[in-house]
């Protein structure tokens, strides 16, 4: 069940009144109906790994209570690393035991040691990295007695399971999560509003620009070899726009709908595309990702307060790690390599923290560079996304290269039966749009809401990809 | 609560209208339309006289090459589809005697295309645009499953079939941008594929199909000389015995499936490429037409 799916149209307003109208008497029935609400979602992407879901919050849950009232600092570390290895376990299997058994009989070949790899025949879990992720926080949390271990049960699988954040994140924290679900919530209309307006406003960004994106994309990606400069790197570009719409849409839809529960979430994308450096982009791109990453491994691994060295090392685990967690392929690896070279400048010359304010854009000379900063840094991004789209190393390469060899910059006419350069009008669209509505959450909201309410359900309506439906990219991590 | 509710009936409502406005634009554009495609070339057209008309599906499309008809002094169109099946066929002849065309003969391709009585969505969305205002396509739609959503939902068929008759088609329409699908008098002509040609239709099964029933009797009724044949695939095809049972079932339809041999007329196995074309076109104008 898809957010932009007509079955989801059908869910979430019998959710909505079933949690307004029907259970909203206490904090406990409201979020029943949101716990169950939950559940029947996750069902309907495959009920058997329901199980994993509740014996994963089962797991973390029953930790929490015994690391907080372990009497001595063993049974509190026994508890912990239990409670990490086993999460950590789950995810090896079901998202990385191929890869790595794969990748170990490789280089076993390598050695002339011909060996064929057990392979296990398992369909990764959707929103395992996500899930997994919300219950190691909580547990590190508890560990580094940052947060009281939760004794509610219903409470604490509510945090996990929240059915807008379950499969796709963002990655929400027990500190800033779990006080809500613990209290009745109040009905709130301005918050509503901005939820609907979020919702739609994120489903523009899925059906209009991704899915659209995604056609052309994937007509350039798939025949590279037959492309001219122009139109790979237009893929590239166009690759950069889909996974942006595709997954800051549904972040955006997910918090949309939250706040129609009266639930505040993690804001997950701040603009990245409008970003003058590499490191103001990994402020702005994914944040919750991010963000645990740097509170859950940069900063115990000594973060910035040792040496460069430190620095540096710390900085290439954690852009690795994060491409890894994306998914078990060479692929992501590279990717979150090549970001950790984009970052290192940066980090030796302390500038990684130097473009904190918002950014301005106006007629003088300044702006020049700033402008031409935002170009350069959206241009090395698209770079690094070709490795995140092609389906090995070699082809990335070969894609690059093609782009600098062909030299052929002339409209091309794909396979999908469209020109190379047709949707560019589309994208400078959402260009302009996202720039005006830059410093709030979504651009519909404000002055003239109504108008651009209409405009945003045309766009929908009209210009949105339907017969060519493409899932949401984030929920194979 | 209460103004969440009005806000929320306000949206849908504004939602509605504007499926109704969009709805309206986009057939009013497409009812204009006459040189995308070979529905909209029949649908907003006069009374046409022909000789000949090639209805079928890409195999038709592919393998009458009208230019030759012409050159024989037969007015003909290949109005063939690629994908379509009998339930477009069957459609596009109805619109043609509703408009009054004056009609010799039609040449209907009709082998595999009678295993199936299904409706091909590619094909058959271009006809949904003019879904109110034709009865005639109305009723033909009648008995699909999602007629209710294609007819009374406003906007739904445009939503669905967004890649056929979606905004990319409406910009091109309303510029009155030219196609190929009505160059060389409707023929598209395929050239040489490398690579082994190999096909296996031994699962298919012809039907007593009710749109060719149906086209059988509109000819019938309109004086039309119904050709009705079968066309050449390549040899190397598993199930070649499936023109047997069509032959069988149907015994007016005329086996030409083994009247072009040899991979170097065909484009892969189940079309001929424009020599394997010419040659079939010759020997049916010779064999149908004495000419």
């Amino acid at each position: 069940m898809f957010f932009n799916s007509f079955s989801f149209a059908i869910f979430l307003p019998i959710v909505f009144v079933l949690y307004w109208f029907v259970f909203n008497k206490t904090k406990s029935t409201q979020n029943a109906v949101l716990i169950i609400a939950s559940y029947y979602f996750y069902s309907c992407w495959d009920w058997r790994f329901l199980f994993l879901l509740v014996f994963s919050t089962f797991l973390d849950y029953y930790t929490g209570i015994r690391i907080e009232k372990a009497k001595t600092e063993l049974g509190r570390k026994f508890w912990f690393w239990l409670s990490i290895s086993v999460n950590l376990g789950f995810l090896g299997i079901f998202k990385y035991y191929n890869f790595f058994a794969d990748s170990f009989s490789q280089l076993l070949n390598g050695f002339g040691l011909q060996t064929s790899p057990l392979l296990l025949n398992v369909i990764l879990p959707v929103g395992i990295s996500f899930y997994t992720f919300h219950g190691l926080s909580y547990v590190i949390d508890i560990y580094l007695k940052r947060i009281k271990a939760e004794y509610n049960f219903a409470d604490y699988s509510l945090f996990v399971s929240y059915f807008p954040l379950l499969v796709a994140g963002p990655i929400e924290r027990a500190t800033h999560l779990l006080p809500q679900v613990k209290v009745k919530r109040s009905f709130d209309y301005q918050k509503a509003k901005e939820g609907i307006f979020q919702f739609i406003w994120g489903l523009v960004k899925k059906v209009v620009i991704a899915d659209t994106c995604a056609t052309y994309a994937n007509a350039i990606f798939d025949n590279y070899e037959s492309m001219n400069s122009l139109s790979l790197m237009l893929g590239a570009v166009y690759f950069a726009f889909q996974i942006y719409g595709d997954f800051s849409g549904y972040s955006d839809m997910a918090l949309g709908m939250s706040k129609l529960f009266g639930i505040d979430l993690l804001r997950n994308f701040n603009y990245p595309y409008f970003s003058r450096d590499i490191a103001e982009f990994w402020r702005r791109w994914h944040i919750s990702l991010s963000s645990w990453f740097k509170d859950y491994l940069y900063i115990p691994l000594g973060g910035s307060s040792g040496g460069t060295a430190m620095k540096v090392r710390n900085t290439f685990i954690i852009f690795l790690v994060s491409g890894f967690w994306h998914g078990a392929n060479w692929t992501f690896i590279a990717w979150g390599f090549i970001n950790a070279l984009y970052f290192l400048p940066l980090l030796l010359l302390k500038r990684n923290r130097s473009n904190m304010e918002t950014v301005s854009l106006y007629w003088d000379l300044n702006s020049v560079k700033v402008f031409f900063s935002i170009i350069s840094t959206f241009a090395i991004t698209c770079l690094a996304w070709i490795f995140f789209r092609v389906k090995s190393i070699a082809e990335a390469f070969e894609y690059i290269g093609r782009i600098f060899t062909n030299r052929i910059f002339e409209s091309q006419y794909l396979e999908n039966e469209r020109y190379n350069y047709e949707i560019i009008i589309l994208i400078l669209a959402f260009i302009i749009v996202e720039w005006n509505s830059r410093t709030k959450v979504e651009p519909i909201s404000g002055r003239y809401s109504y108008l651009k309410l209409t405009l945003c359900l045309a766009a929908i309506v009209a210009l949105g990809t339907y017969s060519d439906y493409k899932e949401f990219i984030y929920f194979q991590f | 609560m209460k103004q969440f509710l009005i806000f929320t009936v306000k949206t849908l409502v504004l939602l509605f209208l504007l499926l109704v406005v969009l709805d309206f634009l986009y057939t009013t554009v497409y009812l204009q339309s006459s040189n995308r495609g070979k529905i909209d070339y029949v649908y907003n057209s006069a009374a046409r006289d022909y000789d000949v008309v090639i209805l079928g599906s890409s195999r038709a499309n592919n393998h009458f090459v009208a230019p030759i008809f012409a050159e024989k002094g037969l007015k003909t169109f290949n109005y063939g589809m690629s994908g379509g099946h009998l339930f477009e066929a069957s459609l596009l002849l109805k619109l043609m005697v509703e408009r009054k065309y004056k009609i010799k003969n039609v040449i209907l391709e009709t082998d595999l295309n009678l295993s199936n009585e299904k409706r091909d969505d590619g094909v058959s969305s271009r006809f949904l645009p003019f879904i109110h205002d034709s009865k005639t396509i109305c009723d033909h739609f009648s008995k699909e499953t999602d007629f209710n959503e294609l007819y009374y939902v406003p906007f739904y068929r445009y939503v669905a079939f967004d890649s056929k008759i979606g905004f990319r088609e409406l910009y091109k329409s309303a510029r009155r941008e030219t196609t190929i699908y009505l160059a060389h008098l409707g023929y598209y002509p395929l050239g040489n594929k490398k690579g082994n040609m190999k096909n296996n239709i031994s699962n298919l099964k012809p039907l007593r199909n009710k749109y060719y029933e149906g086209i059988k009797q509109l000819c019938e009724e309109n004086n039309i000389n119904l050709v009705a044949v079968m066309t050449p695939m390549c040899s190397n095809t598993k199930g070649l015995n499936y023109f047997e049972k069509v032959q069988n079932l149907y015994p007016e339809i005329h086996n030409y499936e083994k009247v072009v041999e040899g991979d170097q007329y065909f484009s892969s196995c189940g079309h001929l490429n424009d020599t394997g074309a010419r040659l079939f076109t010759s020997i049916i104008i010779k064999d149908f037409f004495n000419k």
